[in-house]
C-alpha cells in the first residue's frame, strides 16, 4: 500500500518509513517520538490507549523522506489481537526501556520474540535505554550490560533522555540512523561514499538547538 | 523544558523519593496553596472553564425543571431523569450530574462507603501499571487545581480503580480505564463513584464488562459494530474508509474511554457520559459512526492513506456538534439493531481473519527465505564510546549520527537483506 518503493504515476511522492517503538508501558515511548516529531518535551504525556502515530520529514542525500512513527500501547492486553494489524508493512523497529527500572530491560527477550514473530527479524532494530536523566549513576541499569545484549541482537544501543533538552541530539540520531539505514537498503540505488560524511547530509530540521556550554547531560 | 535547568539541584530533584515524573514546579506549586484539602470532597468546586454568559433559553427552562424534580427526588422516575440526562444538553451542570448520575445506574445511599486507605491496595498485581497510568493523567484535571488537592484526587482515583478489580478478581484493568474512573471521581465524589464504577464494570449488561476479559477480543468485536453502521448511512464514505485499511483503531480510545480520554473540553465528556449512563451498553458504538459521519467531508479529501487517516481521525476537533451527533446516533441505533448488523460484522471479520492469514503466510514465507540465505547482516558499526552518554554529548551524537550515516551508506560492510523494503 505505502512501500516506500510504489511510484506514483504523475506525482512525485515522498519516500514513506513506518517505524514501530515498542517496550513496556511508562518506558517514555510517547515522549521520544513527541520529542523527535515536535521538538519538545511532552509535558503532559498520557497512557498510549492502542495506537498513536507521529510523522515528520526529514532530509536525506537532497531528498524528503517521511518518517512515519507507530507509538504502542505498552500493556500486554492490547498487543494481541489490536496492534498486530501495525506491523503490516513496518519497515523498522525501536525497542525502549527505562534505564532506572531493571524490568523494563528484562521484558526485551518478550518485545524481541514479538518482533521476529511478525517476521521483522531482518528489519532494521535499534535499542534505547531511556530517562538517562533520572536517578543517579549506581541506580541505572549499566551500559557495558545493556550493551551486552543489544551486541548479541546485532543491534545498535542509545541511552538517552526524552526530557532533557540538551539530549535532543541523540535522540535525533537514533531516528535519524533508523532513516539513513532505510535509505541505504533501497535497491536500485546507486550509492557513493565518497562527500557523505559532510553535515549537509543530515539535514535536522525543526530542530530547537540550544547547546550552551553548561546544558550537560545529568547522568554524567 | 525551560523549568528543569541542568544543575545540581535538579538531578537530586528527581532521585528523592524515586520520582521521576518531571512535574514542573512541583516545589512551588506545593508552596503556595493553602486551599484545605477536604475540599476534594465536594469535587464540583472545581471549575473547569465554564462559559455561563449566554445560555440557551431551553437549557434555563431544563435547568428550573432539574432543579423542582431535585427539591422531591422521590416523586421522580427514572424515566424521567433519563430523559433529562438524554434531551439537549442532558444534566447541564456536575452540581445535578452528583445527585442524578447514582440514580441513573441504580446506586443507593448505603452503597457508597469509605474507602480503604492506599496503602492496604498496594500489593495488588497491578497496582504498578495502575499508579503509572494515574500519575500520566494530569490533563484530566481542572486547569490551576491545587498540587495538593490533585495529588489527593490521584490517590483517590488509584483506590477507585484497585477497589472495583479487587471486588471483581476476573475484571482485568485496561489502559483507559482511568480515564472512566477519574470523570466519576470529578463529579460524585469517592464514596458514590465505587458503586458506580462496580456497576459500569460488572454485571451482563455492564457497559465496560467487555473491555475487562482477558483479551481485548470482546472489545474489537463490539467496535467492529460502527463499520456496517457507517457503510449503511454513507456508502461513499464507507468504501473510502475500507480502502485505506484504516480499521477501527482510531476508535478505540474513544469507546474504552467514552470519550474522556480523546476530548479536551469536560464539558463535553460529561455531557456524553449523561448518555452513556442510562443508554444501551453498544450506544457508544453508534456514537463514534455518528461522529465519523459528521467528519465525511475531511474524510472524502484526506489521502487515502491507512496513516494519514487513522492521524485524521484520531485527532478529535474542539468544537463537535454533539447535541446534533447523539440525535445522529440516536437515529442511527434505532434504524441498525445490533442484532440486524450481526450478519454484516461476522463477513467483516472472516475477511479480516483471511487477511491475517495471508499475512502470516507471507511472514512464513520470508523467514523461509531468509533461513535459506543465512543469519541477517547486524549493526557491528558504531564504536561503544559514541553512544554512551558522555560529558561531551551533543558533539558526540551528532558525530555518531554522522558516522552511523557513513557506515550504512557503505552497504558492502554488511550482507543485507533486501526484500523487507
Ligand atoms: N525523567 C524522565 N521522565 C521521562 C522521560 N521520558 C518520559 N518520561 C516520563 O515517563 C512517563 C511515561 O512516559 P510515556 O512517554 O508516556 O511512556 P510510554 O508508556 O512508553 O509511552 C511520563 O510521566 C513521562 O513524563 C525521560 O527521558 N526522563
Ligand atoms: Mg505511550
Amino acid at each position: 500500500m505505502s512501500e516506500p518503493n510504489e511510484p506514483v504515476p504523475g506525482l512525485k511522492q515522498k519516500k514513506v518509513f513506518k517505524i514501530i517503538v515498542l517496550g513496556d508501558s511508562g518506558v517514555g515511548k510517547t515522549c521520544l517520538t513527541y520529542r523527535f516529531c515536535e521538538g519538545q518535551f511532552l509535558d503532559k504525556s498520557e497512557a498510549t490507549i492502542g495506537v498513536d502515530f507521529r510523522e515528520r520529514t526529514v532530509r536525506i542525500r537532497n531528498e524528503d523522506i517521511k518518517l512515519q512513527l507507530w507509538d504502542t500501547a505498552g500493556q500486554e492486553r492490547f498487543r494481541k489481537s489490536m496492534v498486530q494489524h501495525y506491523y503490516r508493512n513496518v519497515h523498522a523497529v525501536v525497542i525502549v526501556y527505562d534505564v532506572t527500572k531493571p524490568e523494563t530491560f528484562h521484558s526485551i527477550a518478550n518485545w524481541m520474540q514479538e518482533v521476529e514473530s511478525h517476521g521483522l527479524t531482518g528489519a532494521p532494530r535499534v535499542l534505547v535505554g531511556n530517562k538517562c536523566d533520572c536517578g543517579t549513576p549506581e541506580s541505572r541499569l549499566a551500559t557495558t550490560y545493556a550493551q551486552r545484549l543489544a551486541d548479541k541482537h546485532g543491534m545498535p544501543l542509545f541511552e538517552t533522555s526524552a526530557l532533557l533538552d540538551s539530549e535532543c541530539d541523540n535522540v535525533e540520531s537514533i531516528f535519524m540512523t533508523l532513516a539513513h539505514k532505510l535509505y541505504s537498503k533501497q535497491p536500485l540505488r546507486v550509492l557513493s561514499v565518497e562527500g557523505e560524511r559532510g553535515p549537509r547530509l543530515v539535514t535536522l530540521s525543526r530542530q530547537k538547538r540550544n547547546n550552551s556550554s553548561n546544558d550537560s547531560c545529568l547522568c554524567s | 523544558m525551560e523549568s528543569i535547568s541542568p544543575d545540581g539541584d535538579s538531578g537530586d530533584k528527581y532521585t528523592i523519593n524515586g520520582d521521576c515524573s518531571p512535574t514542573s514546579n512541583k516545589d512551588s506549586n506545593s508552596l503556595n496553596h493553602a486551599k484545605n484539602i477536604d475540599d476534594i470532597s465536594t469535587p464540583s468546586e472545581l471549575k473547569f472553564d465554564e462559559d455561563f454568559e449566554f445560555e440557551d433559553p431551553d437549557v434555563t427552562k431544563k435547568r428550573k425543571e432539574l432543579e423542582k424534580c431535585l427539591s422531591n427526588p422521590d416523586v421522580v422516575n427514572l424515566e424521567q431523569w433519563v430523559n433529562f440526562a438524554k434531551s439537549k444538553a442532558g444534566l447541564i451542570s456536575d452540581e445535578y450530574r452528583r445527585k442524578i448520575w447514582p440514580l441513573l445506574v441504580g446506586v443507593t445511599q448505603e452503597e457508597m462507603t469509605e474507602p480503604p486507605s492506599l496503602d492496604e491496595l498496594s500489593t495488588h498485581p497491578e497496582y504498578n501499571q495502575v499508579v503509572l497510568d494515574v500519575n500520566r493523567s494530569l490533563k484530566r484535571f481542572p486547569p490551576g487545581i491545587p498540587y495538593e488537592q490533585r495529588v489527593a484526587l490521584q490517590d483517590q482515583l488509584t483506590v477507585l480503580i484497585l477497589r472495583v478489580i479487587m471486588k471483581y478478581p476476573h475484571l482485568k484493568y485496561y489502559q483507559g480505564y482511568h480515564d472512566v474512573a477519574i470523570t466519576l471521581l470529578l463529579v460524585c465524589g469517592d464514596k458514590a463513584s465505587f458503586p458506580l464504577l462496580c456497576r459500569l464494570s460488572y454485571g451482563p449488561s455492564a457497559p465496560l464488562a467487555p473491555f475487562m476479559q482477558t483479551t481485548m477480543q470482546p472489545t474489537q468485536h463490539l467496535l467492529n459494530y460502527m463499520l456496517p453502521v457507517i457503510r449503511r448511512a454513507d456508502e461513499r464514505l464507507s468504501d473510502c474508509l475500507e480502502k485505506s485499511g484504516v480499521g477501527t483503531m482510531f476508535a478505540l480510545p474513544w469507546y474504552l474511554t467514552w470519550f474522556g480520554h480523546s476530548l479536551n473540553r469536560y464539558a463535553d465528556v460529561v455531557r456524553l457520559y449523561d448518555y452513556f449512563l442510562c443508554a444501551a451498553p453498544l450506544f457508544p458504538v453508534y456514537v463514534t459512526a455518528a461522529l465519523v459521519l459528521h467528519r465525511a467531508p475531511d474524510v472524502l479529501l484526506c489521502d487515502c492513506d491507512m496513516a494519514m487517516m487513522h492521524c485524521l481521525l484520531s485527532r478529535l476537533p474542539d468544537d463537535l456538534p454533539f447535541e446534533d451527533i447523539l440525535v445522529t446516533a440516536k437515529k442511527l441505533y434505532d434504524e441498525n439493531d445490533p442484532t440486524d448488523l450481526e450478519p454484516e460484522v461476522a463477513a467483516l471479520e472472516k475477511r479480516e481473519e483471511q487477511q491475517r492469514r495471508a499475512d502470516e503466510e507471507r511472514m512464513r514465507r520470508r523467514a523461509a527465505e531468509r533461513a535459506g540465505r543465512g543469519r541477517a547482516g547486524g549493526w557491528r558499526a558504531l564504536p561503544a564510546a559514541l553512544r554512551r552518554p558522555g560529558p561531551r554529548r551533543a558533539a558526540l551524537a551528532l558525530a555518531a549520527a554522522l558516522l552511523a550515516v557513513y557506515v550504512y551508506y557503505r552497504p558492502d560492510l554488511f550482507r543485507e537483506r533486501e526484500d523487507d523494503l
